[in-house]
């Protein structure tokens, strides 16, 4: 079952201590959030996670596996888009599948069956340079999700659009993750994105990070959108913002 | 009405050149300053028509040093900047040495290769290759150590093997950079062809050259200046003519 468990993190980074003592976890099909202000570990927290960083102390269990400073389980998609300016969207996006040991065209055919879902479908042979943020990010993100499709670290993917592009993707990421059903750990600093998006959110605190407020949000998904006239809504923006001491 | 923008900026800067030139005629013609002191830019053509073999056998010879200086001078400088960028060792021990390397006033080398090794082809072809290398090599090595390091974690987080990173990451983010060295040394290399040719040689442009020079004949000194420009602007041509084929997506700009 892909799942994750953080337990017990702490990581001194420059003789400063960045995270300490950590417990969060994302069960299967989860949609967690992780909400902080700037500067306060969150991306720490994936590089651990993601097996990039080796933390001072604690462990990270994936399917229950132990998984500390190892990478290649999870998926990890970053502010930027990184993708290659050398390389089309299509030749782009299969890399995790070249990395993987399939031969480019194999690859090429495998990544293009999914362009459909991601809205990138007429776009295989654009340059990224050629395209606008919202679709690099779309094309970052069938990247992230081909390298690992069950198990997605975002570390603020939309946080560089505009609002208007930026509320675009929010309800495309809703749908395609309806459908593609990953269990997801999601870095943002935007309140509302959180709400919109994530079965729950974590809110951490201001360096040495710990978490402040564990919080489940009682919509679901599909039925968004008009959720900000509820007044539960209101209630557990609230709560949030009083943790985040706005 | 972009064309016709378009049109003027090319046409200006012919205009201002032929106006240089007419001035020169002119005043050449003026003051009667004799051939052997300065010759106008229409005699000058016309030495350079009546020796245009001549000439163009010269301008052979140096052609094939400055090409065959060029791509040992891009070999070389691919094999030290990708050890550079993978060994930092390797990088510390050698990357001031190539910077100091560069004080040394290239002139006054290159009779040594004389001596060493005689009059033919295989001084120039050095002297080609040290003024060449180094905007290669430094340009090059400024592009893999520019590198995002974001897409280096990227990579490693989908467990890259470095083989991968260095050719599907590195290698094409540092070409712009490699590129504008290579431009550089194109227009370098005929240079330093030359400059080897001065001091002994059996044929090239720059034997050419001194010989006129010695006999006075300034106007084919002139006519040898003016080969060399053309083959320094054909080489740069060249590269940026392969610089468009092997990097197209260069030419987009971030939106």
């Amino acid at each position: 079952m892909p799942e994750i468990v953080v337990e017990g993190i702490s990581k001194t980074l420059g003789g400063l201590l960045t995270l300490g003592e950590i417990n969060v976890n994302a069960a299967d099909k989860d949609f967690v959030g992780i909400l902080g202000p700037s500067g306060c570990g969150k991306s720490t927290l994936f590089n651990i996670i993601s097996g990039l960083m080796r933390p001072d102390q604690g462990c990270v269990f994936i399917d229950g596996h132990d998984v500390t400073g190892k990478t290649g389980r999870v998926s990890y998609m970053r502010q930027k888009d990184l993708l290659l300016p050398s390389l089309n969207i299509l030749e782009n996006v299969s890399i995790p599948l070249v990395l993987k040991g399939l031969p480019r065209k194999k690859a090429c055919d495998q990544a293009l069956e999914h362009f459909k879902q991601f809205g990138l479908a007429g776009f295989e042979k654009y340059y990224p340079r050629q395209l606008s943020g919202g679709m690099r990010q779309r094309a970052a993100m069938l990247r992230t999700y081909l390298f690992s499709s069950d198990i997605l670290l975002l570390d603020e993917p939309f946080a560089s659009l505009d609002a208007i592009t930026k509320r675009k993707m929010q309800s495309w990421l809703i749908d395609v993750f309806n459908q593609i059903n990953p269990t997801v750990m999601f870095i943002t600093h935007d309140v509302d994105e959180a709400l919109y998006l994530c079965d729950r959110i974590y809110v951490l605190s201001e360096c040495p990070t710990v978490v402040k407020l564990e919080i489940k949000i009682p919509f679901c998904r599909p039925s968004h959108g008009r959720t900000i006239v509820d007044p539960v809504y209101g209630v557990i923006r609230d709560a949030v913002m009083e943790a985040l001491a706005i | 009405m972009k064309k016709y923008i378009n049109t003027a900026d090319r046409i200006v800067p012919v205009v201002f050149i032929l106006i240089l030139l007419v001035l020169w005629e002119y005043l050449v013609k003026l003051k009667s300053i004799p051939d052997w002191i300065l010759p106008g830019p229409l005699q000058i053509v016309r030495t350079l028509a009546e020796n245009a073999p001549l000439i163009a056998r010269h301008a052979q010879s140096t052609l094939l040093e400055c090409l065959a200086g060029f791509i040992v001078a891009i070999v070389f400088s691919f094999v030290v900047a990708f050890l550079m960028d993978e060994i930092a060792l390797f990088k510390n021990a050698v990357y001031p040495l190539i910077v100091a390397s560069q004080t040394i006033p290239i002139i006054s080398v290159a009779p040594l290769f004389i001596i060493w090794f005689g009059y033919g082809m295989l001084p120039k072809i050095i002297v080609v290759v040290l003024v060449c290398f180094f905007p290669i090599a430094i340009s090059l090595l400024g592009g893999l150590a520019a590198v995002d390091s974001d897409y280096l974690e990227l990579f490693r987080s989908m467990q890259a093997k470095r083989l991968h990173v260095f050719r599907m990451v590195k290698l094409p983010l540092a070409m712009p950079a490699f590129f504008s060295g290579l431009r550089i040394s194109a227009a370098y290399s005929v240079m330093g062809a030359v400059i080897g040719e001065w001091l002994g040689a059996k044929q090239g442009l720059g034997t050419y050259m001194t010989l006129s020079q010695r006999s006075f004949q300034v106007d084919r000194v002139f006519a040898a200046i003016l080969a060399v420009t053309v083959l320094s602007a054909a080489l740069f041509a060249l590269v940026s003519f392969i610089e468009r084929i092997v990097i197209p997506w260069n030419r987009f700009t971030e939106k």
